[in-house]
């Protein structure tokens, strides 16, 4: 069977779902992860300060992501939500509840590992069943709800395989389905994507969209991918050195970000050094460190000769051989991507910048390698920061 | 690299060489067992096949007793023995901060290097200084001693293999520290448990020094006893004994290899 075909079938119901429960209770809204101050230092020969002070609310019923390079701390974020870790210091509550001293068999949340960790000396369905007998089910329900769960994921006809008779994506299905048949409070998912093949990956992030919301349940999501995050997320944190950089909906991070590494690390940017030469009502005279003048929105608090830096997006700009404005430069490279093509455009000072255009028609060149093109962008795609 | 080139193969003489050093290994025994099977007394005369020297071995009461106390001193040393190594396996391969790993790890593998004879004295001089008299309970401890490390041994490599995020996926499953034990971590680690149980069990089945320095009249074991026959002279009797414990050996060795084997799968 493939297990990528199956993903556009309708999920079956999950059993004994719970009833919505946050919209008669909106006026006493208890986030489902609370933290405040949480810090996590690795103590060793050099202490690791894995963790600052972080203060996060993860909302009941949403789809929340951790997001970072690898060792910005959101996989000792996870470890302590899931209690694989002791806090530091700082507060960790889970529906108003002090989860700090409570050990990992105790906390109503479940983890999707990252390689699974399936119990290769039990079947399929012990391992779904394995937590439900832990809490103290009869081995009767708690095989049935398990095969419940496993109908859920579509795999009900595996329940009696071993785990290393299945392929990575049904493993990774099977990991799904024992994490949420105890139907934990919250679901924790360590990068559970990463071992799969692209296509797969892709079919899983509907799959599990799907599954957050058929089942309610609170997911709690570690990915390094950016891609991965803006689309299933309903919000993000971003974490970089064991600090929150940022914490939004997906669309505010891409287009909104509040520093420079949230805006380097998620999507392309080009990046200048400016100085404010003129503010002027709503749009503001920007001068790059290469002379040119950008025309970008005004910003707060800041003025006339500020130093600051601005970025835009490769897709927010548009190249043209019509050299009467904008940002002049001479194309290097023209690498074609199919759905579109990008443009690496060499600045007067000889500083880099890429674009992207959309290959709406036949995708041929707009301009060709060695050609002097003007750059232009439209300042409400003018982002600044401060510097 | 090309395969060749690291292919022992090329060795002039290679294959003469390994030929004789499996003859030199393996003829001694091979007579031993082909002569427990001959019609005369000789043991070096071959007249004919006969299994009048196992059905003697097998009548003979001494040889009965002695197999018995042997089997019965195995078994229990193996059981301490493993119980006592995989407690160790499990405390210094699941304790990340503890101060002196290192230490403990080489403390459980001395007896490997100390000399038999040395542990043998010691032993006896231990045992009539604070005046202990099991019998064969003496022998039972000396031997679940020096069988530890053995035992210990193919436990903590199956331990190590063992993916760690197994037990932390059941403890986030509601199972606490001893459901974690008896439900993942043991049943995961039971090859090597029992590989070490066998491999400590032929150990003491085999050993002939400390058992004869702690070893009383009524607690002669199997080897003991053969030595004591050859002394007053060879029979096929003793070929016949010794044939069964050779084949006693490779059988519980095999096992012991193959669920040892099945660590690195």
């Amino acid at each position: 069977m493939r297990l990528n075909a199956t993903t556009n079938m309708p999920l079956n119901r999950l059993p004994e779902s719970k009833p919505d429960l946050k919209k008669d209770k909106q006026d006493v809204v208890i986030p489902a992860i609370e933290m405040t101050d949480l810090c996590k230092v690795y103590s060793g020969e050099t202490p690791v300060n894995a963790l600052h002070n972080a203060n996060l609310e993860v909302h009941d019923n949403e789809f929340f992501t951790l997001l970072g390079p690898s060792g910005c701390g959101k996989s000792t974020l996870l470890r302590l939500i899931a209690g694989f870790e002791t806090v530091t210091s700082g507060n960790l509550k889970l529906f108003g509840e002090e989860l700090s001293a409570l050990p990992p068999e105790k906390r109503p949340i479940n983890t999707v590992f990252q390689h699974y960790s399936l119990f290769p000396h039990m079947t399929v369905l012990e391992n779904v069943a394995f937590g439900l007998r832990r809490q103290g089910k009869s081995e009767r329900d708690a095989k049935m709800t398990a095969k419940e769960m496993l109908d859920l994921v579509q795999l009900d006809q595996y329940a009696q395989r071993y785990p290393k008779q299945l392929s990575g994506g049904q493993q990774q299905r099977v990991a799904l389905a024992r994490a949420l048949a105890p139907h934990p409070r919250v679901l924790l998912l360590d990068e559970p994507l990463s071992a799969l093949d692209l296509k797969l990956r892709q079919s899983m992030r509907v799959e599990l969209k799907r599954l957050q919301r058929e089942t309610s349940i609170t997911f709690v999501f570690v990915t390094h991918d950016q891609e991965e995050a803006l689309a299933m997320s309903d919000r993000i944190a971003v974490l970089s050195n064991g600090r929150i950089q940022q914490v939004s909906d997906p669309a505010t991070i891409y287009e909104h970000p509040e520093n420079r590494f949230v805006a380097d690390f998620i999507g392309d940017a080009n990046f200048f050094d400016a100085k404010i030469d003129k503010v002027d009502g709503e749009f503001t005279r920007y001068r790059l460190s290469t002379g040119d003048i950008l025309l970008g929105p005004t910003t707060e608090a800041r003025s006339e000769g500020a130093e600051v830096s601005i970025f835009f997006r490769p897709e927010k700009a548009t190249v043209s051989l019509d050299l009467t404005g904008g940002l002049r430069g001479r194309v290097k490279d023209i690498l074609y991507l199919g759905d579109s093509t990008e443009y690496r455009i060499y600045l007067a000072d000889q500083s880099e910048i890429s674009l992207k255009a959309e290959n709406l028609k036949d995708g041929s060149p707009l301009a060709e390698v060695g050609t002097d093109v003007a750059v232009s962008v439209d300042p409400n795609a003018i982002r600044v920061l401060s510097r | 690299m090309k395969k060749n080139d690291r292919d022992i193969r090329w060795l002039p003489g290679l294959s003469w060489l390994t030929a004789l050093f499996f003859l030199f290994l393996y003829t001694p025994l091979l007579v031993l067992v082909v002569f427990s099977f001959n019609a005369s007394r000789s043991t070096t005369v071959w007249s004919g096949f006969s299994l009048e020297w196992y059905h003697k071995a097998f009548t003979n009461d001494a040889i009965r007793v002695a197999t018995q106390n042997s089997v019965i001193i195995a078994t229990l040393a193996a059981i301490l023995a493993t119980t006592i190594a995989t407690s160790a396996a499990l405390a210094l391969a699941r304790n990340k901060r503890m101060k002196g790993k290192q230490a403990f790890h080489g403390a459980m593998l001395l007896p490997l290097m100390i000399p038999e004879i040395v542990t043998a004295v010691a032993t006896l001089i231990f045992f009539s200084t604070i005046g202990l008299g099991l019998g064969l309970g003496n022998i039972i401890l000396a031997h679940t001693v020096f069988c530890i490390p053995f035992a210990y041994l193919p436990i903590k490599a199956r331990l190590e293999s063992m993916d760690e995020n197994l037990e932390m996926a059941a403890r986030d499953l509601y199972a606490d520290k001893w459901a974690t034990l008896r439900f993942v971590t043991l049943p995961l680690v039971m090859p090597g448990i029992i590989s070490g149980a066998m491999l400590a069990f032929i150990i003491s089945l085999d050993d002939f020094i400390i058992t004869l320095m702690l070893a009383q009249a009524g607690s002669t074991t199997l080897p003991i006893y053969i030595y004591s026959f050859v002394r007053v002279g060879i029979t096929p009797e003793i070929n016949a004994v010794s044939t069964i414990l050779i084949g006693f050996s490779v059988i519980v060795v095999s096992v012991s290899a193959f669920l040892g084997r099945k660590t690195a799968s």
